[in-house]
């Protein structure tokens, strides 16, 4: 037995599997038998066992540097670390969609074993299967990480230097496929509830795996920004790259649906909404696979390239097709009510969903713009940062406006006392936006500031809300933390309101300087004083680094580096960044003296509140994870539990 | 209430067009070739481009202590005077495709980013270049 052929025939197995449940959960349905529905259930797991020996067979030929197959001899070389090693899956396209292929199957196993009733469970397996279906297929056809190679070479040339960098590259990307591949059970959870016309009920399940991929999705992204800041050597987390925007699409949507879902079970209405949401995140997912892999927009991303394209593309159309032929007879048979209050929690939902889908609706734009230009004009361009920052700061300040008050205003009307509440947020805006101006801070960083302040205020008053009413109802304050999704949400919010005010500092307010320093030569800039100490080289097997040794007054001796990669012709930097609560110092060498390492080139990047935003992310994902703790549903559980 | 509500979407819709339609058109960067530069001067003057061509050799003056890179950039055809601001990027060095991004001042292209393409499979063409042949080179390089 070889890796090789371990693989092929497990890709093989799962794709015959699939198709196999698809057949049969499309029997289960149209025969209405459900012996069909039980034989495709007992599939969902025999694919994901298929998946996963086919990744472990995957790792199994990194590990025993089986350079006989064209995936390993591409991605591995014999000096790559242990981790390296582990990760070289998801470096290259065949192995990316060998991990996709494999959390798919094991998110259609899990959502397989939910109960649902024996019409949709089969609709929602076929939808699951079917996706299998292009997965493995496209494994076993064009994008095999099984091929073998005739002339098996001694060593391989490793894994793209930007990915081996930096050990985020082992998070970022699995976060992102489970957020991704998470959004597929709502597409078929949606798909299944638009063909058996059940309206309503869908929407409690489906948000329930809706927030899972948003939280996966969430913490994927930031951890990319992250990843970007450490390694790309820009000292910038967010650059509106095509494919950060097209990742950012299927984040708007799924976000916009968590919200308007409420209004759908508390009222019933937003039915044509929700599920336009759930169809379009996914097939966004799809959207942007297919401009990371197929290079048609120029991108970071573009290590990612492969022969996939036009099958993506195919797969994106069909999903969509199918979603939005559904969605086109839900609109026809069901009349939302579209009127509401504007001073009403729906209203202000309503409001949100318009912006959330708007904000989508002007990245999708931007980033295909250049495409419509030279398609129609025959000109080359690009669509600069400044268009994506400048559209998205007024929405992001409604959405901002939005999010405090909307939890306060109650369904259908407003009270009286809601108003004193009111009063209070925009005294709260009114005061940090004069706060932030008398500092001398920008326009923009001020309403920041102001914004920041509302939504504390905010979240503060909903919390002191959920701790009064508890103990007027005789029981202990704390029980309010029982309400985990209540509680969950205020915790998010609040992580939202941070990071936008660590957004707005950091992008108002960046110093960069840059020079020339001799050995021993000081340097005092933006209250850092640095000196050289010495330019040294380092042989590190994989790859050489050249480090500069800078002694600083505040931050002991910072050595920012360039590391030199045998596969790869330009250095990559590798930059020291200093962590405060204020601000973070980015030092980076930019270039040395290759004869005698007597100067250095170096750069300083001080960037405000950067820090928080990271912060922000880890809050954004604990109020996430905090709402989805088994613990938080003993009612619902006991519900599904046979009696 | 019907009608002041579809008042509300026009509203946002309209405002939505215009921030779209306003802040595209201010902050489209086009992507241009020396030759195509000269063509239309008047109409690129102080907005922001990018300018891809080759490095012309003999050209390149760094000086590190200033940290202030001069070269000169052609397309075979039409050359444009580069001032960049920073040290040069790790692949750049004579004859190199690379992409400036910048806008023109007084007769100089002032760049802000520099970008080195290199490309394999892209060989010099026997007669000499010319700016379809540069062209082509920048947009198939990666």
């Amino acid at each position: 037995m070889t890796p090789a052929l371990l693989g092929n025939l497990s890709v093989a197995l799962a794709l015959a599997f699939s198709l196999l449940g698809l057949a049969l959960a499309l029997l289960a349905y149209l025969q209405g038998d459900g012996r069909f529905l039980k034989g495709a259930k007992a599939l969902a797991p025999l694919t994901l066992l298929s998946a996963l020996v086919a990744f472990v067979a995957l790792e199994w030929a990194l590990l025993t540097h089986d350079f006989s197959l064209a995936y390993v001899a591409r991605n591995h070389a014999l000096q790559d670390p242990l981790w390296v090693t582990l990760v070289t899956p998801w470096a290259a396209l065949e192995g990316s969609i060998l991990l996709w292929g494999l959390l798919q199957t094991l998110y259609a196993f899990v959502a397989s074993r939910k109960p649902l009733d024996p019409w949709r469970a089969s609709l929602v397996l076929a939808v699951l299967f079917g996706i299998q279906v292009f997965f493995f297929g496209v494994m076993a056809t064009i994008a095999s990480p099984f091929q073998t190679l005739p002339n098996p070479p001694a060593n391989g040339t490793g894994p793209n230097p930007l990915l081996q960098d930096h050990w985020m590259m082992a998070v970022h990307p699995v976060l992102m496929y489970l957020g991704f591949v998470g959004l597929s059970v709502p597409f078929a959870y949606a798909v299944a509830a638009m063909v058996t016309r059940r309206y309503q009920s869908w929407v409690e399940e489906t948000r329930w795996w809706t927030l899972i991929a948003w939280g996966f999705l969430t913490a994927g992204k930031v951890a990319g920004m992250w990843w970007s800041y450490e390694v790309l050597g820009w000292g910038g987390y967010w650059a509106w790259d095509p494919v950060e925007n097209a990742s950012f699409l299927p984040w708007l949507l799924a976000t916009a649906f968590l919200h308007t879902a409420i209004v759908q079970q508390a009222r019933g209405a937003f039915k044509t909404w929700n599920f336009a949401f759930v169809t379009l995140a996914f097939s966004a997912t799809l959207l942007g696979t297919f401009l990371t892999r197929s290079g048609v927009i120029q991108s970071v991303h573009a290590f990612a390239e492969g022969p996939v394209g036009p099958a993506f593309l195919g797969f994106f159309l069909l999903a969509t097709a199918l979603g939005l032929g559904l969605l086109s007879r839900v609109s026809r048979e069901v009349r939302d009510v579209a009127v509401f209050h504007p001073f009403s929690r729906e209203g202000a939902l309503l409001l949100g969903a318009f912006f959330f889908s708007g904000w989508a609706l002007v990245v999708l734009l931007g980033t295909f713009y250049p495409l419509l230009v030279e398609a129609f004009a025959g000109a080359k361009v690009s669509v600069g940062a400044p268009f994506f920052n400048q559209v998205s700061a007024p929405i992001g300040a409604g959405l901002l406006l939005l999010m405090g008050v909307g939890p306060l205003l109650p369904w259908r009307r407003a009270r009286k006392e809601v108003f004193r509440n009111l009063y209070l947020l925009l005294a709260a805006l009114a005061l940090g936006t004069l706060l932030g101006l008398l500092r001398g801070y920008t326009l923009g960083a001020s309403l920041a500031v102001g914004l920041f302040l509302y939504n504390t205020l905010a979240v503060a008053l909903l919390f002191a809300e959920g701790v009064r009413a508890r103990r007027l109802a005789g029981l202990s304050p704390w029980s309010f933390l029982e309400n985990r999704r209540r509680v969950g949400s205020l915790i998010v919010h609040f992580a939202v309101a941070l990071m936008a005010l660590a957004i707005a500092f950091s992008q108002t307010y960046r110093l960069e300087a840059e020079k020339t320093l001799y050995k021993g030569q000081a340097w005092e800039v933006a209250g850092v004083r640095m000196a050289l100490q010495g330019v040294r080289a380092l042989d590190e097997g994989r790859r050489f680094a050249v480090e500069a040794r800078l002694s600083t007054d505040r931050f002991g001796e910072v050595r920012p580096r360039l590391h030199f990669y045998p596969q790869m012709n330009s250095p990559l930097p590798s930059p020291k960044v200093i962590y405060t609560p204020g601000n973070d110092y980015y030092f980076l060498l930019m270039d040395f003296d290759r004869e005698k390492g007597e100067w250095a080139s170096v750069r300083l990047v001080v960037t405000p509140m950067v820090f928080w935003i990271w912060v922000a992310g880890v809050l954004m994902a604990l109020g996430t994870l905090y709402i989805l703790w088994p613990a938080s549903r003993p009612e619902a559980a006991r519900e599904v539990s046979p009696a | 209430m019907r009608g002041k509500y579809l008042l509300g979407v026009l509203v946002i819709l309209g405002a939505l067009a215009y921030m779209i339609f306003g802040g595209l058109g201010q902050n489209l960067v086009y992507f241009l070739t020396p030759s195509e530069y000269l063509e239309a001067q008047a109409k690129y003057q102080n907005r922001p481009v990018r300018l891809g061509g080759l490095v012309k050799p003999g050209t390149v003056q760094y000086d590190k202590d200033r940290l202030e890179l001069r070269f000169v950039l052609t397309d075979g055809v039409a050359e444009v005077p580069v001032l960049h601001k920073g040290t040069p990027p790790g692949m750049f060095k004579e004859g190199q495709g690379v992409v400036v991004e910048g806008r023109f001042q007084e007769g100089v292209f002032q760049g802000t980013n520099l970008l080195v393409k290199h490309s394999e499979a892209y060989r010099a063409p026997e007669a000499g270049w010319t700016p379809e042949d540069v062209r082509k080179l920048i947009q198939e390089a990666k």
